[in-house]
C-alpha cells in the first residue's frame, strides 16, 4: 500500500474525491487552460529560452530615478540565499526564530543610525508605500487636514500616496521649487503652512535629482506640522541625515542597499520615526528582552497595533513585509562599513559631476539647468526633438535619458525639456564618453 | 533528540575586525556639498567580510525554516519552495534589469508577466489580473480600492460606506477595509463556522460596498452557502471579495470565478510556493471580473502578435499601488511553479493537501476537539480546551521536538484554538510524528509544560518587558 492509500483507509474513504463531496457540482471546475506538467530539466530549459529574449548585449546604463544599478556584494546574495532565512515565516514563535529576530533588530539599529532617527521598523514594501504610510501616521498623530507635497513629485509616487490617503479626511496641496536653483521655494512653502497643516513632505535629493540645502530650513517654517523626509539612503554616506533637520518621520527606498534592480521588485521600504511615536507607527517592530533564564532574547513587540490583534483599528493592514530584503540591506551596510558607505556616495557624486562636465560642451545641451548639485540623477535640458535624442541613444547602446514629463507630476518651466542621466559607482569613463558622443551625434 | 544551535552571538556593532570589503575606484575627496548638508558623523559597524558572513550564518542556524521541517501555520501555506525557482531567480538577465528599460529589451520579463496573468485567470476563472500588489494585505487594499472606484463611478460611493467581514476573517480583511476608509461590519459565524445567512441578510443593503470572505474559510470548511451568499450580496448591488489565502485547497477543483466572486487576490508566497523570507517578500496579484477591469492598477501586460508590452489601464484605473509592476522576482518564481506543475499537478497538490489535513485531524481528534465535524479542506482548527493543557503549552512542547507549532489562539471564535495547515509537502511519516508529539504533550506534568521550550536557542521570552522597556535599537539598550 502507498502512503496515500494508507491514509485514505485510515480516514475511512475509498478515494480522495470523497473529500471534495462538499463542493456542489455546479461549482466544480471543468477545465483549466494551463499546459501539463514539466520536469525540472524542461522548466529550466524553457526559462533559459525566455531569459534570452531579454536584450543582454553590452550597453551603457544611465537609468535611475529611484532604482539604481549598484554593486551587489557576493556575500549579500549568499546570506539571503541561506534557506533558514529564505524559507522561514514571520517569527511568531520567537524561541525558534532568534536568527531572523536578531537580524531584524540589527537592521532596525543600523538603519536608525544611518537615517539619524530614533527608531526604524523591520521593513515596509518599498519607498512609495512607506511615504503613503508616513502621511497616514502623521494624520493619526495630529488629525490635521492638509498635507503639503512638492509640486514636482514623481507621478507614480503621488498616485500611491493618493491611494493610501483616499479614506482619510486629508487634502493635498503642492508647494513650488525655485526655477533657478531647483530648491524648495521656502517663501511659497511658508505661505501654505497654516494651523491645519498635518505634515510637510520634503525630498532630498528631490525629484530633479538635486541635493537641496533648504530641507534643513523647513523646520523653521513648519509651525505645528510634522516633517516627513524622503531620502536616498546611499546619499546618507556623506549627506546629513533627516534626524539632523528635524524630521519626525523619515522614509526611503532601500533597493540600493544590496538589492538587484529586480525589474522593480522586490524592493525595501525603510521607515524611521521619533521613538515617542512608536505606538502610532505601522509595521512590525522587533524588541529586545530576556528569556526566563535571563538571557538576551528578541521578540516582535507592540503587536497590539497590528491587524492580527487590533483588526479594523490597527495602525496599518500590513502583515507580510520585506524581511529578507531588510537582511540584505543590513548585510550590505555591514560589509561596506562607514568608509565604504562614504565612498559609494562620494564616487556617485563625482560621477554625476563628470557627466555634467562632459556634456557641458555638447551643442543644444544645458547640463546645468539648475544651480543646485545633483546626487545620482543628472538633469539636463535639451529643447530639440525627443525622438532624435532617443534614437541616437539607442543606436549607441545607451539606456537613459528619462524625460521629466514621463515621470514628474506637474510639468512647467522647471521641468520643461529636462531629461535624466543617472550615475552610480559603476558608471565608467567609457560610459560617460559614449554618452557624450551619442548626444553630440543627435 | 532535537537541540537547536545556540551560539552566544554578539550584536554586529560589537564586532570590530575592520572592513575588508573593497569598493572599487581610487580614493576620492569628498565632493563639493553645501555646508549645511555635510554629514558630520556616521556610526556604522566596521566588520570584516569573513566576520559578517560568519555572523549571519550563525544567526541563520538559529532559525527554523521550511527546509528544516514541517511548518504548519494556519492559513500561511508554508510549503516546500522549489529549488529550480531559486536557480532562475539568480539569473542576471532577469534580475539585473532596470524597470524603465525600453520594452523591446525586456521581452523575456514581460512574457513571464503576461503568462502569469493568463495562468492566474485560468486558475481563478476571473477575466483580468493585475500583478502589482506586494502582499496579501496589499492585494486586499487594492481590491477594496477598485471596489470604491467602481461605486464612485456608479455615483453611490457616499452611500455605500460599509464592508462586511465574518468574525472568523483574517485580521487583514477588516484592517484593509478600514484603511480604505470603510466602516467595518462584523457578522457572527454559525456554530459550524460557516457564514450565518440570516446575519448577513440583516446587515446587507444599500450601504454595503462589499463582503470579504475566504472559501474554504479559516476553519478549513467549504461554505456550501456560497451561492446564496453571492445572491444576497449581488441583489443588494454590493460586490463579493475573495481572500485567496486559502487557495491551496481548490486548485483545479473549483474557483472564485465559478462561485460568483467579483474580486480576488492570490497569495503567491502561499499557494504558489515563493519563499516567505522570514516575513516577506510576498506578492498578491488581484483578479477581477470584466466589468471591473478598467479600474485595475496600471499598467498590465498585453501581447500583440509576438510582442509583449505594457498597457495603460486608462483614466478609470485606481493608478499605482506600488512604484512599478509588482515584485517581479516573486512573480517569476510563481510562474515557474505553475508551469512546472501544470494543470494536472496543480490539482494533485490540492488533493494531497486536503488528504493530509483530514488525516492529521483524524489522528488527533480523539484528544483535540475539531471546531466542527465537516470534511476539512486546506486546514483544520482544533481546540486544546478540555485537554488539561493550553494551546500555548502544546506549541512549546512541539518547539522542543524540533517541529514548528501551528497558529495558536486564532481564529478568535474558537477557544484555545490551534489552526493547522500542513500542506501537501509533508509525508505520512512526518504527519504521524507531528500527531504523536501533539498527543504526547498532553501527558506531561504541569511543571514540565511550563518550563518549555528548553531545546531552542532561548526559553520563553518576557514579552511584557519588551513592550514596557521598548528597546527597538541597540541605542535603546538599558544596561
Amino acid at each position: 500500500m502507498t502512503e496515500v492509500e494508507e491514509m485514505l483507509k485510515f480516514i475511512g474513504v475509498d478515494s480522495d474525491e470523497r473529500l471534495f463531496s462538499d463542493i456542489p457540482e455546479r461549482f466544480r471546475k471543468k477545465s483549466m487552460n494551463i499546459p501539463l506538467h514539466l520536469s525540472e530539466y524542461e522548466i529550466l530549459r524553457e526559462a533559459e529560452a525566455i531569459r534570452r529574449m531579454n536584450d543582454t548585449a553590452g550597453y551603457h546604463n544611465f537609468l535611475g530615478c529611484g532604482t539604481y544599478d549598484r554593486i551587489v556584494p557576493a556575500s549579500v546574495d549568499s546570506i539571503i540565499s541561506r534557506t533558514e532565512f529564505l524559507t522561514s515565516y514571520t517569527p511568531y514563535q520567537a524561541e525558534i526564530s532568534q536568527g531572523v529576530l536578531q537580524s531584524l533588530f540589527e537592521y532596525q539599529s543600523v538603519l536608525s543610525d544611518l537615517m539619524g532617527m530614533d527608531s526604524t521598523n523591520s521593513s515596509m514594501y518599498d519607498g512609495y508605500s512607506s511615504l503613503g504610510e508616513a502621511v497616514r501616521m502623521a494624520y493619526r498623530i495630529n488629525g490635521k487636514k492638509k498635507v503639503l507635497l512638492p509640486d514636482h513629485i514623481y507621478r507614480s509616487k503621488l498616485s500611491v500616496i493618493m491611494n493610501y490617503i483616499a479614506g482619510l479626511d486629508l487634502k493635498i496641496e503642492f508647494y513650488n521649487f525655485d526655477e533657478k536653483t531647483g530648491f524648495i521655494d521656502l517663501n511659497d512653502l511658508q505661505k501654505r503652512v497654516d494651523s491645519d497643516t498635518c505634515a510637510i513632505v520634503v525630498e532630498n535629493p528631490n525629484s530633479l535629482g538635486i541635493l537641496d540645502p533648504n530641507v534643513t530650513k523647513v523646520q523653521d517654517v513648519k509651525g505645528s506640522a510634522l516633517l516627513i523626509a524622503y531620502v536616498d539612503p546611499i546619499s546618507l554616506g556623506i549627506i546629513t541625515p533627516p534626524g539632523t533637520y528635524g524630521a519626525d518621520i523619515a522614509v526611503a527606498e532601500g533597493q540600493q542597499l544590496g538589492l538587484h534592480q529586480n525589474f522593480g521588485g522586490p524592493f525595501l521600504g525603510i521607515f524611521s520615526f521619533r521613538k515617542e511615536y512608536a505606538r502610532r507607527s505601522p509595521g512590525r517592530l522587533i524588541g529586545r528582552s530576556v528569556d526566563h533564564n535571563g538571557n538576551v532574547a528578541y521578540v516582535m513587540t507592540l503587536q497590539t497595533r497590528e491587524q492580527h490583534i487590533r483588526r479594523e483599528k490597527a495602525t496599518s493592514n500590513i502583515c507580510t513585509n520585506q524581511a529578507l530584503m531588510a537582511i540584505a540591506a543590513l548585510t550590505y551596510i555591514s560589509l561596506l562599513g562607514s568608509e565604504g558607505m562614504h565612498r559609494v556616495a562620494s564616487i556617485t557624486m563625482r560621477r554625476s559631476a563628470e557627466i555634467r562636465k562632459a556634456l557641458s560642451g555638447v551643442p543644444g545641451i544645458d547640463s546645468s539647468p539648475f544651480s543646485g548639485i545633483p546626487f545620482s540623477d543628472v538633469a539636463v535640458r535639451y529643447s530639440g526633438s525627443r525622438e532624435k535624442m532617443q534614437s541616437s541613444l539607442k543606436k549607441n547602446r545607451i539606456w537613459g535619458g528619462i524625460p521629466a514629463s514621463d515621470i514628474i507630476n506637474h510639468n512647467d518651466g522647471v521641468t520643461r525639456d529636462i531629461y535624466f542621466f543617472s550615475a552610480t559607482e559603476k558608471t565608467s569613463d567609457e560610459d560617460i564618453e559614449a554618452l557624450r558622443r551619442a548626444l553630440e551625434a543627435i | 533528540m532535537f537541540r537547536q544551535a545556540a551560539y552566544d552571538e554578539p550584536l554586529i556593532r560589537d564586532m570590530r575586525s575592520g572592513t575588508t570589503y573593497r569598493v572599487p575606484g581610487e580614493h576620492t575627496e569628498t565632493p563639493e556639498i553645501p555646508d549645511s548638508l555635510v554629514r558630520k558623523e556616521i556610526n556604522i559597524p566596521n566588520v570584516s567580510e569573513y566576520d559578517v558572513v560568519r555572523h549571519f550564518t550563525r544567526l541563520s542556524e538559529m532559525n527554523y525554516s521550511v527546509d528544516t521541517g514541517i511548518y504548519p501555520l494556519g492559513s500561511c501555506t508554508m510549503k516546500f519552495n522549489p529549488k529550480y525557482a531559486d536557480v532562475m531567480a539568480s539569473w542576471s538577465e532577469f534580475r539585473d534589469v532596470h524597470p524603465l528599460r525600453p520594452q523591446e529589451t525586456v521581452q523575456g520579463n514581460l512574457r513571464i508577466m503576461y503568462e502569469l496573468q493568463e495562468y492566474l485567470k485560468a486558475i481563478s476563472d476571473m477575466d483580468a489580473v493585475s500583478l502589482q500588489p506586494l502582499a496579501g494585505a496589499d492585494g486586499e487594499f487594492t481590491g477594496i480600492s477598485i471596489i470604491r472606484k467602481y461605486f464612485m463611478d456608479q455615483g453611490t460611493d457616499s452611500e455605500r460606506r460599509e464592508v462586511i467581514v465574518p468574525d472568523s476573517a483574517h485580521g487583514t480583511n477588516p484592517a484593509s477595509a478600514a484603511m480604505a476608509g470603510y466602516d467595518v461590519v462584523e457578522i457572527p459565524s454559525t456554530p459550524s463556522g460557516t457564514v450565518d445567512l440570516d446575519a448577513l441578510k440583516s446587515v446587507t443593503g444599500r450601504n454595503t460596498a462589499a463582503f470579504m470572505i475566504t472559501n474554504p474559510n479559516t476553519l478549513g470548511i467549504f461554505d456550501g452557502g456560497i451561492a446564496e451568499i453571492a445572491r444576497i450580496i449581488h441583489e443588494a448591488g454590493a460586490l463579493l471579495y475573495y481572500d485567496g489565502a486559502n487557495f491551496n485547497a481548490i486548485l483545479g477543483i473549483t474557483s472564485p470565478g465559478l462561485m460568483g466572486f467579483d474580486v480576488v487576490h492570490f497569495n503567491l508566497h502561499k499557494t504558489f510556493a515563493t519563499p516567505h523570507g522570514g516575513g516577506g517578500p510576498g506578492a498578491a496579484p488581484v483578479g477581477v471580473k470584466k466589468f471591473l477591469e478598467k479600474y485595475l492598477p496600471t499598467p498590465i501586460v498585453e501581447k500583440n502578435g509576438d510582442f509583449y508590452s505594457f498597457k495603460d489601464v486608462g483614466d478609470k484605473s485606481i493608478g499605482k499601488i506600488g512604484p512599478y509592476y509588482g515584485s517581479f522576482m516573486v512573480l517569476l518564481r510563481a510562474w515557474a511553479y505553475i508551469r512546472y506543475h501544470g494543470r494536472d499537478g496543480l490539482e494533485a497538490i490540492s488533493r494531497r493537501a486536503v488528504l493530509n489535513t483530514n488525516y492529521l485531524e483524524r489522528r488527533i481528534s480523539g484528544s483535540f476537539r475539531p471546531s466542527n465535524n465537516s470534511i476539512k479542506k486546506h486546514e483544520v482548527v482544533v481546540s486544546a480546551s478540555g485537554t488539561g493543557k493550553t494551546a500555548n503549552d502544546v506549541a512549546k512542547y512541539l518547539l522542543d521536538m524540533g517541529m514548528h507549532p501551528p497558529t495558536i489562539y486564532f481564529p478568535l471564535i474558537v477557544k484555545e484554538a490551534m489552526m493547522i495547515e500542513v500542506t501537501e509537502t509533508v509525508s505520512k511519516k512526518d504527519l504521524d510524528a507531528y500527531a504523536d508529539a501533539m498527543l504526547a504533550s498532553l501527558k506531561e506534568d504541569a511543571k514540565t509544560s511550563a518550563s518549555r521550550p528548553v531545546n531552542t536557542k532561548v526559553t520563553r521570552i518576557d514579552e511584557v518587558r519588551a513592550a514596557r522597556d521598548l528597546e527597538l535599537t541597540w541605542n535603546d539598550i538599558h544596561s
